[in-house]
């Protein structure tokens, strides 16, 4: 009986993120001058966070038309496993979102500064982007060698 | 507004950041209330008129996509300035998650008194009641056991099979496959509804939440995973008895994962106001009937 009740731990930040971006009252009165972007703006964190941290860990649904493959392997999910701070726009980029693209051209937030504290986890999250941009390098040179091989 | 739709942290005049609107009493001194600790490390206070009010702060950028550290820390700070002010008002109407609005407290103010009639009357429905989650996993082995256990016609192939010949038991294994996963299918069916039959006189709604995630490994959607995922909205009280059902079916040896969230505000059941104040036709609530089942 003691367990009976609702919880809410760490485990169900998935459904604070799931709940904040898909869901709540949206407004788009003409009333008010809304900035009109809620949408963008919710399909740009799920992308984001997504790919960051693995849509299956937050139970987010990907924007139509993303590149899941390049997603899991930008994500670097099996590798930085406690990198989770650090900048996305290059990550994102690199899976062809079409949604995304817009929002790399700046890789760090300029308004910042004051986290100081988590620089090393963005570079931790810097240095797996760019190990995996070796991954794919590597898979690219694969084929030539083996028909290397077979002649 | 100069601003590109993507650009990261839009800059905003005379913003106004939304969290969510709750039913106040005016003059009561509950009108002063402000919570710390805001998105953006702002303070968040309360916009007032007809008896409701707007929870807000003041802002001059929306939240930057492209800074996810920021964006998580909003994310939680957005959620508790929402509980703190449902603690408050009792049980809010949240809004999305980087609502920013233009023209300070007045524009704010103004679209209360625009919406005030729908909010109230949802407010009041709304009311003592929150959204909770559930999901419930079973495993699929642990199901076919069960399901190989119990069915006669099953045992019947499979004797027949010890018995036949190598092509006749390729032909009697397809068909022991094939009942084999009608009936883990029709099993698992079984207990969802089931479950939803049980939580059914504890909730008022009950809304199916789809598959949780992409998942990344076997994007077809392979048997695993939870097979029911709901949010419902149910009145506070009957938060433990919603939870003891839980605990029984989570005593079952086929269940993998039983989680249970809550109370979250009533994201998934929050009304659309746009679509009400257009049509006006007074039956706002009649196109969401209870939905239950499904996996």
């Amino acid at each position: 009986m003691s367990s009976a009740g609702p919880t809410r731990t760490s485990d169900s930040l998935a459904d604070v993120v799931e709940m904040l971006l898909d869901k709540g009252i949206v407004i788009n009165a003409d009333i008010v001058v809304s900035v009109g972007q809620t949408e963008l703006l919710g399909i740009e964190l799920r992308a984001a966070i997504a790919s960051f941290e693995t849509a299956a860990q937050y139970g987010l649904q990907f924007p139509e038309g993303t590149n899941m493959q390049r997603v899991e392997a930008a994500s670097g999910r099996d590798q930085l496993p406690e990198a989770e701070e650090g900048p996305l726009a290059p990550v994102i980029d690199a899976a062809d979102g079409s949604d995304a693209e817009e929002t790399s051209e700046e890789d760090d937030g300029d308004a910042d500064t004051e986290e100081t504290n988590e620089e090393n986890e963005g570079d931790d999250a810097e240095e797996a982007v760019e190990a995996d941009g070796d991954t794919e390098t590597t898979e690219a040179t694969a084929e030539p060698e083996g028909d290397d091989a077979d002649g | 507004m100069s601003a590109p739709a993507a650009d990261p942290g839009t800059t905003v005049d005379d913003g106004r950041y939304l969290y969510c609107v709750v039913a106040v009493d005016e003059g009561e001194a509950g009108t002063d209330w402000t919570e710390s600790n805001a998105v953006d490390d702002a303070e968040a206070y309360l916009v007032v008129a007809d008896g409701i009010g707007a929870v807000v702060h003041r802002c001059e950028r929306t939240p930057n996509p492209n800074d996810l550290s920021t964006v998580k820390r909003s994310l939680l700070r957005h959620q508790h300035v929402v509980d703190a002010a449902g603690d408050a008002f009792g049980t809010p109407l949240p809004l999305r998650f980087g609502t920013v609005v233009e023209g300070g407290d007045a524009a704010v103010r103004e679209w209360l008194v625009e919406t005030a009639a729908t909010q109230r009357r949802h407010l009041d429905a709304f009311a003592g009641k929150w959204e909770y989650r559930i999901e419930v996993g079973w495993e699929e082995d642990a199901l076919a056991e069960t399901v190989e256990a119990s069915d006669d016609r099953l045992a019947e192939l499979a004797e027949t099979l010890d018995d036949s010949s190598e092509g006749t038991s390729f032909l009697v294994q397809k068909q022991y496959d094939k009942r084999l996963s009608d009936l883990v299918y029709a099993e698992r069916e079984e207990r969802v509804a089931a479950l939803a039959e049980r939580l059914d006189p504890l909730v008022e709604e009950m809304e199916e939440l789809g598959r949780p995630a992409v998942s990344l490994e076997d994007a077809d959607g392979s048997d695993s995973g939870p097979s029911f995922r709901v949010a419902v909205l149910a009145p506070e009280e009957n938060e433990i008895p919603i939870g003891d059902v839980l605990d029984e079916v989570k005593s079952n040896p086929e269940t993998t994962d039983v989680q249970y969230t809550g109370p979250w505000p009533p994201y998934t059941f929050a009304p659309s106001l746009d679509d009400e104040e257009s049509n006006d036709t007074g039956s706002g609530s009649a196109d969401r009937g209870s939905e239950a089942g499904g996996r």
